[in-house]
């Protein structure tokens, strides 16, 4: 009798423990994706990114974003311009080919949502958190990079032309 | 001036044809569409245009009657032909276009055909020549 009793006890926490589970969605990234960048005299896309996206609005603790963007896709819409971004002086995509960004956290904010993660751009990651959007299964971000912490060119010469701040606008489809 | 309006004309036709050949050729070499940033029309037009402002020029040297700057003339369109190849090295193209390198390298020779072609028809439409 005792052990029924334990078989029944057994089986509600079971069957109430599968109310607490959350699901998390497993993204795919939709190649209609954009990623622009306008500084002072400085302007253009990026057209390679990949990565992971699990993302559940109501399952924040186990969300994750993990993105890798390709230096060398760099499009400012002049080539020899192009070629100085990722040249030594700049990106040096030779040494660094990747920009890439791995959340560590999400947090709830009163227009979206927030993503601590850390951001590692020409061999230097920096900790940072940026702010989205998610609706109609696309993440959009407006965030700044201060391109002098990450050792992106200098203040020195033509290269001081170029702001030291430089604003991104990002969007990424998601499919299912 | 009949003259200085014909060759100009002429000229300019030429040097159309020829930018567009040009076109077609690094096209087919680079097997890249040129078509949304510089098309055949926009490459007619602006060689037109070019060999009537070189026109312009020459028949104000017929009107103020001081034909024998016409050496100076061509240098000045000369130095304009040799400064206008900035444009299309600084020329930020839209940033949908995946190979905006390969663009000056399309867009700088035909800055000197109606020049080229200025000076080439020249001989033909001097007057008093054997």
């Amino acid at each position: 009798m005792k052990d029924i009793k334990y078989f029944f006890l057994a089986t509600a926490v079971l069957a109430l423990s599968a109310f607490t589970w959350k699901t998390v969605t497993k993204w795919k990234i939709d190649e209609n994706y954009s990623i622009r960048f306008v500084g002072t005299d400085a302007e253009g896309i990026f057209k390679k990114l990949s990565g992971e996206v699990v993302f559940e609005e109501s399952n924040l603790e186990s969300s994750s974003f993990s993105f890798v963007v390709d230096v060398n896709s760099i499009n400012t819409g002049n080539g020899m311009k192009n070629k100085h971004a990722i040249s030594d002086k700049w990106f040096d995509a030779e040494e660094y080919p990747n920009i890439s960004f791995k959340s560590t956290n999400f947090t709830k904010s009163k227009v979206g949502y927030s993503v601590n993660g850390e951001l590692t751009m020409h061999g230097i990651s920096k900790k940072m958190t940026v702010p989205f959007t998610f609706e109609k299964d696309v993440v959009a971000a407006k965030f700044s990079v201060k391109r002098l912490d990450f050792k992106v060119g200098t203040m020195e010469g033509n290269s001081k032309k170029v702001s030291d701040e430089i604003k991104l606008d990002v969007s990424i489809p998601l499919i299912k | 001036m009949k003259n200085i309006l014909f060759r100009g004309l002429l000229s300019g036709i030429l040097s159309a044809i020829s930018g567009i050949v040009y076109l077609k050729i690094y096209e087919g070499g680079t097997m890249v569409d040129f078509e949304s940033v510089l098309s055949p029309i926009a490459v007619a037009s602006t060689s037109i245009f070019a060999c009537m402002l070189m026109t312009l020029g020459y028949m104000f040297l017929f009107k103020m009657r001081k034909m024998k700057w016409k050496g100076a003339m061509n240098l000045l369109i000369l130095l304009f032909s040799f400064l206008s190849i900035f444009g299309p090295i600084a020329f930020t193209l839209p940033l949908e276009f995946d190979y905006p390198e390969l663009f000056p390298g399309l867009a700088i020779p035909m800055h000197f055909f109606p020049a080229l072609f200025f000076f080439a028809l020249h001989p033909f439409f001097e007057k008093g020549r054997n």
